[in-house]
């Protein structure tokens, strides 16, 4: 259970975020498990809520909004047990530090898998539930009577009896001088008027008038902006470049090198990106200039023969595919994939002898600062970390080689604010991509095709053994690679699961939205799809008949078969187009989606038509958001499978804009429905469960169209 | 020294020629509200208005807007508040991380102007901007209901 108090360090750390003057009150909640990073010995604290005299909420969020809601979903949750008005409440990013580390027994923070909502449920009702009752306190002092005898209406506080009301900027002053209560009880769910409602948006008024702040839209007194060129192969580094060809030009301030490259520092964006391109700069390319994809596909399809780390074992899978009446196998490769957020990396840092400012789009507060610190040598407390709007994340932005940019080059210059802009062709040709990966799936059936038994060899490497190997349990599985292949809820008696390590450093993978699931579970889904083919079963009923054992992920199948009145076979509309269904059911993030995808070929363009979606996330704390986020990844899954790959030749990156790295574009958008099912189980994530299913369910209904399997993506590689 | 009408006010720009419009509105003119996403014009988040007609910003030269005039989403509303295509985006909720959207909010505007009853195809046809976070649906929908809006009110 928390404990709370408002120690002092607490008002010092809410920032400048509310105007924080007199008669501000802040709440800390010190929670159990933090003591020990505490360094005043007083407890450490996570300030998330002040109230001003005008009785405007402060909330100071620990997750950033990058378009996935937390910015709504989040304070909502706070405001349902501090009954809040949401129009009076402002909503700003926390800085970085250990009191706001509330994930994971408070030992981290970041904003990524699907973790916001489902992690700081309790935490965030407690920090509201707390406030409330030191409100109600302060009041029932005032007006000398019992706290019992009062009640709130969002924003103010009344004496049931008497009528007699004070608004929370009224009380805020008194209840910053009360101790903080500890096990304040919470509302009954049957009374929330937030929760489980769809709340609007609260960024999107900002957002639609051109006010919200993102990172590439900083400014500040001096700023200088810069454009870089870093090395094209993957592993090189700067060689000779003449600064003196460019120096000369209009508004140029100077030339630096950065980690592995150049800079080019001017008075504006234009003239920095223009001399950069007149810059003459060679790159020693380093060890990786033989580097191609294509190679190293072959280095995974040839490790998928090898023996790896067996990760999934139940009965004996070698023995039943020897005995197997029917066997089935099937290799599925998956490319890798760009990020490609809207908003181009970009970093702003100022640096003085005693200071680091840096406005940065992130996915971690404390990542930033950590690298800051690192480059300036400056202790974390002279970090300041400012948290714009994110222009889109989907997992670029836990890598900070942007920020390190900003900060090395503001560290040469001293006193003035320099803004990193990357081009979309340097963003599209240093991302941290999702990896390429291969794997093959056998089954076998007995003599009246039930299955018998699944084995499974993936091959790659996952981004957590290189990113976070103290994620890892086992330091020989990387489950990054892997997730959402084997440990499925599939009833087949004899499973069997192997991964083979197939290092691609030095080239740089990262977490793309659902990670593994997003290649794995077009894997899987596509091969249960060919078991039921070779079992001579419809797909639906193919997948019903293995989740016997399991209600929940039946039920969301179920659903999405019925919100779509499911049609086994192919039919053509009233212009003689062939439409068909196909379907596919995944766990991720501890949330079950199911889709259903429409899919009709005109004279061989693919269309999709419509996407019907179940998703089960527990409990939809906001249901818009819930809908969002599922259409959401269904784009991104759906844009990824019809046409985006990265290829590697000769150590470089082949594709560098969206003409040749092709993201969805309107007029290829399915209509979408979405069913919630509000399980009661524990909450899910939400913001990357919608990605992984949409891939095979396309592809399971191309191959009801045309008979054709795809066993590789994008889907534009093909002719159908 | 060149003089650019942005948002029906003088900007003194000192800038080459050469400078896209998108830059020299937005680091010149300090109007960030208009995006860079690409450069090469396909993504349409730098889309804005000039003497009436959608534009990509990021492929318009800066010489070239002289003595034209410029609307960018801080101009689009009145003083008589928010224009619909903006009311209809905040009440569809339309926005995710919200950085392609005034790109978007422009496009709308621009197509309305044209043809202020679309059809659903038409929506489809002519709103061309990427949006990465996959709102396509609520900004077809916001748009059929500025369209209805607007229809109302003349």
């Amino acid at each position: 259970m928390s404990t709370l108090s408002n120690l002092s360090m607490t008002r010092r750390q809410f920032l400048g975020a509310a105007a924080a003057g007199a008669g501000v009150f802040v709440l800390g909640i010190s929670l159990p498990g933090c003591a020990k990073v505490d360094e005043q010995g007083e407890g450490v604290i996570n300030a998330f809520i002040g109230i001003d005299e005008n009785g405007v909420v402060t909330f100071q969020n620990p997750f950033i909004e990058m378009g996935q809601g937390t910015y709504t979903s989040i304070p909502a949750i706070m405001a349902e047990e501090l009954d809040a008005d949401m129009a009076m409440l402002k909503v700003v990013q926390a800085p970085h530090g250990p009191e706001y580390r509330i994930m994971f027994n408070n030992t981290t923070r970041f904003t990524g898998g699907s973790f916001s909502v489902r992690s700081s449920y309790m935490t965030m009702r407690k920090a509201g539930a707390t406030a409330r009752a030191m409100l109600i306190e302060a009041a029932a002092g005032t007006w000398s009577v019992a706290p019992g005898e009062c009640t709130t209406e969002p924003g103010v506080v009344i004496h049931r009896e008497s009528g007699k009301k004070l608004t929370y900027g009224e009380l805020a002053p008194l209840a910053a001088k009360l101790d903080i209560p500890a096990d304040v009880p919470l509302k009954d769910d049957a009374s929330f008027r937030l929760i489980g409602k769809p709340v609007k948006r609260t960024d999107n008024r900002v957002k639609a008038t051109g006010e919200a702040e993102f990172g590439i839209d900083i400014k500040a007194d001096g700023l200088l902006y810069a454009a870089v060129k870093q090395s094209p192969v993957f592993g090189g580094s700067v060689q000779s470049y003449d600064q003196d060809a460019v120096l000369k030009m209009p508004g140029v301030v100077a030339v630096e090198e950065i980690p592995n490259g150049v800079a080019v520092i001017a008075d504006q964006y234009w003239r920095a990106k223009k001399a950069l391109e007149q810059l003459p700069v060679t790159f020693d390319e380093g060890d990786n200039a033989d580097f191609s994809s294509k190679s190293y596909l072959e280095k995974l399809k040839a490790a998928l023969n090898e023996s790896g780390v067996r990760v999934e074992d139940i009965g004996d899978a070698g023995k039943a595919l020897s005995e197997a009446a029917n066997t089935i196998e099937a290799v599925y490769h998956a490319p890798f994939l760009a990020h490609q957020t809207m908003e181009p990396m970009n970093c702003t840092a100022l640096v003085t002898k005693d200071h680091c400012k840096v406005w940065a789009p992130n996915q971690g507060a404390d990542f930033v600062a950590k690298v800051a610190a690192e480059i300036t040598d400056l202790k974390l407390d002279a970090i300041e970390v400012i948290t714009p709007f994110l222009g889109g994340g989907f997992g670029r932005r836990f890598i900070m080689d942007y920020t390190a940019q900003a900060v090395t080059l503001a560290k040469k210059h001293l006193g003035r604010p320099i803004k990193v802009i990357w081009t979309r062709e340097e963003d599209t040709q240093h991302d941290h991509y999702r990896p390429m990966t291969a794997a093959k799936y056998r089954a076998g059936f007995d003599a009246q095709g039930n299955p018998l038994a699944i084995q499974i060899t993936t091959a790659g490497e996952g981004p957590s053994g290189r990113l976070n190997p103290e994620f890892l349990k086992d330091p020989t599985i990387d489950e990054s690679i892997f997730e959402g292949g084997p440990h499925q809820p599939y009833g087949i008696p004899n499973k069997r699961a192997d991964v083979v390590s197939v290092p691609v450093k030095p080239l740089p993978i990262g977490y793309w939205r659902s990670v593994g699931n997003s290649q794995n579970a077009f894997f899987k889904e596509s091969f249960i799809d060919e078991m039921a083919h070779a079992a001579g079963a419809d797909p639906v009923e193919f997948r019903r008949n293995l989740l016997t054992e399991q209600p929940r992920f039946k039920k969301v199948l179920d659903t999405a078969a019925g919100m779509a009145d499911w049609k086994s076979e192919a039919w053509q509309d009233e212009n003689g187009i062939k439409h068909a269904m196909g379907v596919a059911l995944h766990e991720s993030f501890g949330s079950i989606v199911a889709q259903v995808a429409e899919v009709a070929l005109d004279d061989g363009e693919i269309q999709v038509v419509r996407v019907w979606c179940a998703v089960d996330c527990g409990f939809a704390v906001n249901p818009a958001i819930v809908k969002m986020q599922m259409e959401s990844g269904i784009v991104y899954g759906l844009s990824a499978a019809w046409s985006e790959e990265i290829t590697f030749e000769k150590g470089r990156v082949m594709q560098s804009n969206f003409h040749d790295y092709p993201i969805l574009r309107p007029d290829q958008m399915p209509d979408v429905e979405v069913e919630i099912i509000n399980s009661g189980e524990p909450l899910g994530g939400i913001g990357e469960p919608g990605t992984p299913p949409i891939a095979p369910a396309v592809c399971n209904a191309l191959f009801k169209l045309t008979g054709q399997r795809v066993r590789s993506l994008p889907l534009s590689q093909y002719t159908f | 020294m060149t003089t650019l009408m942005i948002n029906g006010k003088q900007y003194e720009l000192d800038a080459e020629d050469d400078m896209p419009l998108l830059w020299a509105i937005r680091d010149i003119a300090g109007l960030t509200g208009t995006k860079f996403g690409c450069g090469i014009g396909m993504c349409g988040a730098c889309s804005i208005h000039l003497d009436g007609e959608l534009v990509r910003s990021c492929m318009m030269p800066f010489g070239a807007a002289k003595d034209k005039a410029i609307t960018t989403i801080e101009g689009l509303a009145s003083e008589e508040g928010l224009h619909p295509v903006q009311q209809a985006w905040i009440d569809k909720d339309v926005s995710q991380c919200g950085y392609c959207q005034p790109g978007q909010i422009m496009a709308a505007a621009a197509l309305l102007w044209e043809n202020p009853n679309p059809s659903d195809d038409e929506i489809k046809a002519k709103m061309t901007n990427f949006c990465r976070c996959g709102t396509y649906l609520q900004i077809f929908e916001a748009v059929k209901q500025a369209a209805q809006h607007q229809g109302e009110q003349s």
